[in-house]
C-alpha cells in the first residue's frame, strides 16, 4: 500500500502530546552551561556615546562581557547585503538592537549583570514610517519595475478612472518558541552550533565568518523549531553568533534564549507596505490598465526586504488578467527591527492591494464584487500571461471560483445579509470570495535546489536527512512517506533525522512553500541510487533456474517490506534480508541525492521571465458580522476551495490549510503592531499583541481540496502548500470591506480592519462624528479622477 | 509554623523550602524536577503552554483545575496536589485526550501542545459532558498559532466517545488527603534571602494572624491569585521579600448569595476566584456571568480572585464598571477593627484608593438586582477572549412608563479610575428612554471622560465607544422587548 496519500500523524507527534519532544531550551544544562544574553539599545537611532560595563562586571557569577569589539571576524552579516551588525558599532539602528552580550552562571546573575549595564545614545529623530523615508529618499537598492503593455494611456483612455492609497500593517510571526541557541564548543577551534532555525546552512556561516573559523569548523543542527513561520529565516543569525562568540571566548557552553518581549522587540516582522494604485477599467468592471506603486518599510537593514518586494510585485495582479500594467517597487529604509520574511513573503501584500482595487471598482459601479473578479480572472485558454511574461499553465482559477461561489451559496447570502442590514440595528454582516494565485519556488533562482542523505541499515530500516528543518509544517512527516514508498515500506520503518550541516551541505533555507517539493526529490533521487543497487544485487538472488526464473531486474519489485520478482511473487525475500545481504556482498546502502528545480528563471532587471516551477491556486469564501456600535468584529463562516494537487498527507495539509488561513485572519483583523513615536514597539507581548484565539475560529469552517491531479513535474503531483492558504483569508478582510462600502465608507479601510478602524470608518458614515478623528483617511480615499495622475512616478 | 511547603507533584510528595517558596511553579518545574514538558511562552499567563493542573482538597477528593503555571508562585500552591504533562499516561501509553489529538492531526510544531493537554483534560475533569461548544469556549487560555484550532476541537469532539480515567482515578487521593491535612492547619513561615534581601513569606489560616502579621510588615505584599503579581514579577517590575499569602485563610475563599430582605446579595470572600464567581451568577445574574466568562482565560479565573480586581485598582479592571453600578461594598479589616466602604468611595485617582496601612480586604457584598431593574455590561477589546480591555461600561437602568427612574452608569479605560458618569446619570432621570435622549446622554458622557491614547486604542476611540454604548444600550433594549412582545 502506498504511504503517500495517507494522513499519518506528524512524525513528532506522540512526542508533541506527552511533553518528550524536546526544544531547544529543553536540553539538559551541561555542567559548565554560561546562560548568554543581550542588551539591547533603548533608542531606535542616534550614536552610542558610552557603553557602561563595569558595574555589570563586578556582578558575581558574570563570566563575559563583549560588544561589537569582541567579535574577532566579520562584524556584519546579510545574504544579500552585508549590512547587519551582529551588535551594534558605534551607532545604534532600531529599539532593541543587540548592543552588549553577558554569560553568566546563573541566569540571576545574568538578569542582574543586563539591569547594570548602561548604554548611552545621543538620539536622532528616527524614522518610523514609509512616508517619512520616502520623504528623505531612503531607499534600498534600485527602484523594480514590472510592465507591459500601455497602462498610462490605457488609463487615461478608460470609461473610468479610479485611485488611491492602500495601507496593509505589518504583523508579528509569533512563533511560541522564541529565538533560541546553544553553542557547544569542541576540539581544535570547532564549535556546534544548535540552532532554532529555518536556515542552517546560514547559521554556519555567519557563526564561521563572525569568529574568523572555516566553514568546516561549525557544525549547524537544527532538530526542530517551536514554530517560525519565515522569522527564523535570517533572523535566527544574532543569538546563534552571540551564542557561539560566547562558546567560542570562554570554552564553555552558552545558552542563549529570548523572551517573548525582547524577541518581539528586537526582531523583524511581516512588512508594513504603502500601495498607490491608479485603475481604468470598462462599465462592466474589466481592468483595461493599472498602476501600483508599492512601497515596503524595510526596517534599519537590508535582511529579505528586497526579495520580500520583488514577490509582492509578482503577485500584484493577484489572480487577474491586466492587460497594460505597470508594477513599481522600493524598498523604505525606518528605524525598525529589520523586516524579513513571513509566510507569504511579500505576496500577501501585493494580492490584499489588487482585491482592495476590485472592491473599489465594484463599489464604484454598484457591482457584486465576484461580477468584477470573475471577469476579470485569468483565463485558460487566452489572457493567461502574466505581468512578468509567465504562461499560466493549468489555470483552474475560474472553475474554483464557481464551484466556491455555488458550494458557499454565495449569491443567496449576499442577498439575505443586504436585506438583513437594512433592518438589524444591532449587527452588519458582510460576505466575500477572494482568489488566489501563489507562485511556487524561490524567486532567488540558486535557491532552488536541494540534497538528502539515505542510509539503509541491515534491518531494512531507514535514515534520512535533508535540509529541510522541521517547524511544525511536517516535511519530515511527508518525506517518511515519500521514501518510504521508494522502498515499498511500512513508513514507520524511515525517520528523519535532526538537519545538520554535517550531514547537508549548503542547503536552501525551508522557506517559499517548497521544502517538500526539493529536499522530497532530493531524498527520492537518493532512494533511487540506492535502490538501482538493490534492484541489480535482488534480480541475481531472486533468477532461480530451478524456478525457470531468468534474472530481469526489469521484474524486480519492493512492495510492503518485501523484494520479488513479479513473475514469482511468492518467492519472496524480506527488504531487511535483502539489505543484510546486500551488505555482505559489499553493496553500498547509503546514497545522496540533489535536486534543482528545472525551467525556472526570472530577470530582476526587466521584470521578465519564468520565476515559478507551477502555481498553488484557491478562493475563499468568508462572512463577517460587526457589531454597529463598538465595531467588534466576528467570522461566523468561512468556506476555502484549494488546489493542492494530489496531496501526500491530507492530515498534514489540511492542518497547513486551516492554520495558515487562521494566522491570515490575523494578519486582516487583529494583529496591530503599536509603536510610540520614539520607536519602541508597544505591543511585544501576547498581552497586548493578539493573535487569533480559539473564539475566534469561525463555527462554520469548511475546507476543501480542489481534486486535480495535473501537476505532473512536481513529487508525486502534489503541490506546495505552506503559504498558500494565508492569503485565502484576505476574503476576511474584502467582507469587511463590503460591509462598509455598503454603508458608502471605508474606501480608505486599512489592513488590519481592527474594530477600532472599523468604527472609525462607520463613525464617518454619519451615525455619530467624533469630535477630532485621530486618523483622518479621508485624504486616502478612492476618488474618481478625470484629469489628473496623483501616482507619483517612481521609477528612473 | 512550617518552615516548609508540602506539595505533590505528579503524586510525589515535595518539601519547598528557602528561596525555591519564591519561585514561579514554571520555574520549579523545570528547572528543579527538569519536568520539560511545560513550556514557557510569555510568562505572563497569556498563552497557556505552561498550563498545569493543580488539585485542591474538596471533600474526599481533589478538584483539579487547569491554571497558568508560569505566574503561580510555589508558596501559592501549598497543600496542593500539581499535575503536569509527564503525570498523565504512562511511558508507553497515552490517554485518550493525547490519542486523540495525535490522530486529529492536532499538533503542529508542539510547542503549544502541553499546554492544551493539560487545559483539555482539565475541562475534562470540571465536566463529562462537553458539548461542541465548550471545547473553543474552555480552551481560550491556549494560544496555538500552527494549526488553527479546528484540529485541537475536533480532537475534543472525538473524546465524547472514549473512556477517560479521571485524575482522582489515576492519583487515589486518599494518602494524599491525609497527609495534607495533617499539615493543613499549621501556617508557614519562611525566612531566607531573596532577590539580595532579607525574605519573609507568611502563609497564615486565620485571618486575625495575617492582620497581625500586616500590621508588624506594613509593606508586605499581599498576594491571593498573583495573576497579576506574577506577572509583575517575571517581567522585573516588582520584588517582594515580604509576603502574606491569603490562600490559606479560612474564609476568605467563599462566596454565595444570600437572599434577605433587601433582596439577594453576592457575598464573597476577596479571594473568591472568578470561575466561583461566574459558577454562583450562572442563575441569578446571569449577565455578570456572561460578562465574567470573557474575563482573561479558564487558567486566569481559577487563580484570578474578586479581591485582587478591586485591590489592583487598574482603570481597566473587568469587574470594576458592574460593582459601581450595583454599589457594592467592601469590608476593610486591619488589627484595629474592620469598617465597610462603599466602592463608589474607594478610589481616589490613578492606583490610589481607600486602604489604610495595616488594612486587608476581606469581603465583598454586593447587592443584586431586582426585577425591575436592567443590566447590561460591556466590555471591547482587540480580542474577544483573553484581552485587556480597551473599554469598558456598565448600566443599570430602571424604567417606570418609559421613562427613567434611575440610572448607574460606569466607564472603565477613558480615564485614571473606573468613574460614575454622575452627570450624564443626572441628566437621564426622570427623562423618557428614546433615541434622542440617550444621544443627548451620550455627548454628556463623552464630557464626562478623559480617555488616553495607549496600546490598546485611541482616545477617540473610547470617546467614540462612551457615546456608543449609550446607543447600544437602548437598541438592545428595543431588540429584547420586541422579543417580549413576540414571547408573550
Amino acid at each position: 500500500m502506498s504511504n503517500v496519500g495517507q494522513s499519518i500523524p506528524h512524525d513528532s507527534a506522540v512526542g508533541h502530546v506527552t511533553g518528550r519532544a524536546l526544544f531547544l531550551d529543553d536540553l539538559p544544562l551541561s555542567s559548565d552551561e554560561l546562560h548568554v544574553g543581550f542588551v539591547g539599545s533603548p533608542a531606535a537611532c542616534g550614536a552610542i556615546e558610552k557603553i557602561d560595563i563595569d558595574a555589570a562586571k563586578q556582578i558575581v557569577g558574570v563570566v563575559g562581557i563583549y560588544t561589537a569589539d569582541d567579535i574577532p571576524g566579520e562584524k556584519c552579516f546579510g545574504i544579500h547585503y552585508r549590512d547587519e551588525p551582529v551588535l551594534a558599532m558605534g551607532e545604534v539602528l532600531y529599539v532593541g538592537q543587540p548592543v552588549v552580550v553577558i554569560a553568566a552562571e546563573t541566569k540571576v546573575a545574568l538578569e542582574r549583570a543586563r539591569r547594570a549595564v548602561k548604554i548611552e545614545v545621543r538620539p536622532d529623530e528616527p524614522i518610523l514610517s514609509i512616508e517619512e523615508a520616502i520623504e528623505q529618499k531612503r531607499f534600498l537598492g534600485v527602484p523594480r519595475q514590472i510592465r507591459r503593455g500601455n497602462p498610462q494611456q490605457s488609463i487615461s483612455a478608460a470609461p473610468h478612472r479610479l485611485s488611491g492609497i492602500f495601507h496593509s500593517g505589518g504583523q508579528e510571526q509569533f512563533y511560541l518558541e522564541s529565538q533560541a541557541a546553544i553553542a557547544y564548543p569542541g576540539e581544535d577551534g570547532q564549535l556546534i552550533v544548535h540552532s532554532s532555525t529555518q536556515n542552517t546552512t546560514e547559521i554556519q556561516i555567519v557563526v564561521a565568518e563572525a569568529l574568523r573559523l572555516g566553514q568546516h569548523q561549525v557544525v549547524c543542527i537544527c532538530k526542530r523549531m517551536g514554530g517560525a513561520f519565515g522569522g527564523k529565516e535570517t533572523q535566527a543569525a544574532i543569538p546563534a553568533i552571540l551564542a557561539a562568540l560566547v562558546a567560542h571566548k570562554t570554552g564553555r557552553a552558552a545558552r542563549l534564549i529570548y523572551n517573548k518581549d525582547e524577541d518581539m522587540i528586537s526582531t523583524g516582522k511581516r512588512h508594513a507596505y504603502r500601495t498607490q494604485w491608479e485603475v481604468g477599467f470598462d462599465p462592466r468592471g474589466r481592468i483595461v490598465g493599472l498602476r501600483t506603486n508599492l512601497y515596503s518599510n524595510c526596517g534599519a537593514t537590508a535582511d529579505l526586504s528586497m526579495a520580500v518586494l520583488e514577490r509582492s510585485m509578482l503577485h500584484a495582479e493577484n489572480a487577474y488578467y491586466i492587460p497594460n500594467i505597470e508594477i513599481n517597487g522600493r524598498v523604505c529604509f525606518t528605524n525598525l527591527p529589520p523586516n524579513t520574511a513571513f509566510r507569504g513573503f511579500g505576496g500577501p501584500q501585493g494580492m490584499a492591494a489588487m482585491e482592495n482595487v476590485i472592491h473599489a471598482i465594484a463599489s464604484h459601479l454598484g457591482l457584486d464584487p465576484l461580477e468584477v473578479q470573475q471577469r476579470n480572472l485569468y483565463g485558460t485558454l487566452e489572457r493567461n500571461f502574466t505581468p512578468y511574461g509567465q504562461h499560466f499553465r493549468r489555470n483552474h482559477l475560474p472553475k474554483i471560483v464557481s464551484m466556491l461561489a455555488a458550494s458557499s451559496s454565495y449569491t443567496k447570502r449576499r442577498e439575505e445579509i443586504l436585506v438583513n442590514n437594512a433592518h438589524d440595528p444591532l449587527r452588519l454582516r458582510g460576505i466575500a470570495l477572494s482568489p488566489m494565485k501563489f507562485g511556487i519556488s524561490f524567486t532567488t533562482k540558486f535557491l532552488n535546489q536541494a540534497n538528502a542523505l539515505v542510509n539503509l541499515y541491515t534491518d531494512g530500516t531507514v535514515q534520512v536527512s535533508t535540509g529541510a528543518t522541521e517547524m511544525g509544517q511536517g516535511v519530515n512527516t511527508k518525506i517518511r512517506q515519500l521514501v518510504a514508498d521508494e522502498f515499498g515500506l511500512d513508513w514507520t520503518r524511515v525517520l528523519l533525522m535532526p538537519t545538520s550541516t554535517e550531514k547537508n551541505n549548503n542547503t536552501s533555507p525551508t522557506a517559499a512553500s517548497a521544502s517538500t517539493d526539493l529536499n522530497g526529490a532530493a531524498a527520492i533521487d537518493a532512494c533511487r541510487k540506492i535502490k538501482q543497487r538493490l534492484t541489480k544485487f535482488a534480480a541475481l538472488r531472486l533468477a532461480s533456474t530451478k524456478l525457470a526464473l531468468t534474472e530481469s531486474q526489469e521484474h524486480v519489485e519492493f512492495a510492503d517490506g518485501w523484494v520479488y520478482d513479479r513473475r514469482r511473487p511468492e518467492q519472496r525475500i524480506k527488504f531487511g534480508e535483502l539489505c543484510k545481504l546486500a551488505r555482505l556482498e559489499r553493496i553500498d546502502l547509503g546514497a545522496r541525492g540533489f535536486f534543482a528545480t528545472p525551467g525556472i528563471d526570472f530577470n530582476r532587471e526587466t521584470g521578465q521571465g519564468t520565476p515559478f516551477f507551477y502555481y498553488t491556486q484557491g478562493a475563499a469564501v468568508a462572512e463577517v458580522e460587526i457589531d454597529r456600535f463598538t465595531g467588534e468584529l466576528t467570522v461566523p463562516r468561512v468556506d476555502l476551495l484549494i488546489d493542492i494537487g494530489r496531496s501526500i498527507n491530507p492530515g498534514v495539509d489540511r492542518g497547513q490549510v486551516i492554520g495558515g488561513f487562521i494566522q491570515g485572519m490575523g494578519w486582516v483583523t487583529a494583529e496591530c503592531l503599536v509603536y510610540n513615536e520614539q520607536g519602541t514597539l508597544l505591543s511585544h507581548s501576547p498581552t497586548t499583541y493578539k493573535i487569533p484565539a480559539s473564539t475566534d475560529v469561525p463555527r462554520v469552517f469548511n475546507c476543501a481540496f480542489f481534486d486535480n491531479d495535473d501537476n505532473v513535474e512536481n513529487i508525486r503531483r502534489s503541490k506546495a502548500v505552506g503559504e498558500p492558504p494565508l492569503m485565502l483569508a484576505i476574503a476576511v478582510w474584502g467582507a469587511v470591506k463590503q460591509v462598509l462600502s455598503s454603508m458608502n465608507v471605508g474606501s480608505d479601510l486599512r489592513l488590519p480592519a481592527t474594530s477600532e478602524e472599523i468604527l472609525r470608518c462607520l463613525t464617518l458614515s454619519g451615525f455619530f462624528r467624533v469630535p477630532v478623528p485621530s486618523v483622518n483617511g479621508s485624504a486616502n480615499g478612492n476618488i474618481d479622477v478625470p484629469a489628473k495622475n496623483p501616482v507619483e512616478p517612481t521609477s528612473t | 509554623m512550617r518552615d516548609y511547603l508540602l506539595v505533590f507533584i505528579n503524586g510525589r510528595r515535595h518539601l519547598v523550602r528557602g528561596a525555591d517558596c519564591w519561585l514561579t511553579l514554571s520555574d520549579f518545574l523545570r528547572g528543579r524536577l527538569g519536568l520539560v514538558g511545560t513550556k514557557i511562552v510569555c510568562s505572563e499567563g497569556d498563552c497557556g503552554s505552561c498550563t498545569v493542573l493543580v488539585g485542591q482538597p474538596a471533600g474526599e477528593h481533589l478538584q483539579y483545575r487547569s491554571i497558568d503555571s508560569c505566574i503561580a508562585l510555589m508558596f501559592q500552591l501549598d497543600g496542593r496536589h500539581i499535575v503536569t504533562v509527564e503525570g498523565l499516561g504512562g511511558s508507553e501509553e497515552l490517554t485518550p485526550v493525547q490519542q486523540s489529538l495525535v490522530g486529529c492531526h492536532a499538533s503542529q510544531c508542539g510547542f503549544c501542545t502541553p499546554g492544551f493537554v493539560m487545559s483539555m483534560t482539565g475541562l475534562l475533569e470540571e465536566s463529562r459532558q462537553l458539548d461542541e461548544e465548550d471545547w473553543p469556549q474552555g480552551l481560550t487560555g491556549n494560544l496555538c498559532r500552527c494549526t488553527g484550532y479546528v484540529s485541537i476541537f475536533e480532537a475534543g469532539k472525538q473524546l465524547g466517545d472514549l473512556q477517560v480515567q479521571s485524575l482522582n482515578d489515576r492519583y487515589p487521593p486518599e494518602t494524599m488527603l491525609n497527609e495534607l491535612a495533617a499539615e493543613s492547619q499549621a501556617p508557614f513561615g519562611i525566612e531566607t534571602e531573596i532577590y539580595g534581601q532579607p525574605g519573609r513569606l507568611f502563609g497564615p489560616t486565620r485571618l486575625s494572624d495575617a492582620l497581625e502579621f500586616l500590621k508588624r510588615n506594613l509593606s508586605a505584599k499581599v498576594v491571593a491569585g498573583a495573576t497579576d503579581v506574577g506577572v509583575q514579577i517575571n517581567k522585573g517590575i516588582i520584588a517582594p521579600s515580604v509576603v502574606l499569602d491569603l490562600n490559606r485563610i479560612e474564609g476568605l475563599g467563599d462566596a454565595g448569595i444570600e437572599h434577605g430582605a433587601d433582596g439577594p446579595t453576592l457575598i464573597a470572600g476577596a479571594r473568591a476566584t472568578w470561575s466561583q464567581i461566574e459558577t454562583i451568577c450562572r442563575e441569578e445574574v446571569p449577565e455578570l456571568a456572561r460578562i465574567v466568562s470573557v474575563f482573561g482565560s479558564p487558567q486566569i479565573r481559577h487563580m484570578g480572585t474578586i479581591g485582587g480586581n478591586i485591590i489592583n485598582a487598574s482603570p481597566i479592571a473587568d469587574s470594576l464598571p458592574f460593582l459601581l453600578v450595583m454599589e457594592a461594598e467592601l469590608e476593610l479589616c486591619s488589627a484595629r477593627g474592620k469598617r465597610v466602604v462603599p466602592i463608589t468611595d474607594f478610589y481616589l485617582a490613578y492606583k490610589q484608593f481607600d486602604l489604610r496601612p495595616g488594612e486587608l480586604l476581606a469581603r465583598i457584598r454586593v447587592p443584586l438586582l431586582s426585577a425591575t431593574q436592567h443590566l447590561r455590561l460591556y466590555k471591547v477589546s482587540r480580542r474577544r477572549d483573553l484581552d485587556i480591555s480597551t473599554f469598558t461600561a456598565a448600566i443599570l437602568m430602571q424604567l417606570q412608563d418609559n421613562r427613567v427612574v434611575d440610572i448607574r452608569f460606569a466607564l472603565g479605560a477613558v480615564g485614571p479610575t473606573v468613574v460614575r458618569a454622575r452627570k450624564t446619570e443626572a441628566f437621564l432621570k426622570g427623562k423618557l428612554f428614546d433615541e434622542a435622549t440617550m444621544r443627548a446622554a451620550a455627548n454628556i458622557a463623552a464630557s464626562e471622560i478623559s480617555p488616553v491614547s495607549d496600546v490598546r486604542g485611541a482616545a477617540d476611540y473610547r470617546y467614540q465607544l462612551t457615546r456608543n454604548v449609550l446607543m447600544k444600550f437602548y437598541h438592545q433594549q428595543q431588540v429584547s422587548e420586541a422579543h417580549e412582545i413576540i414571547h408573550v
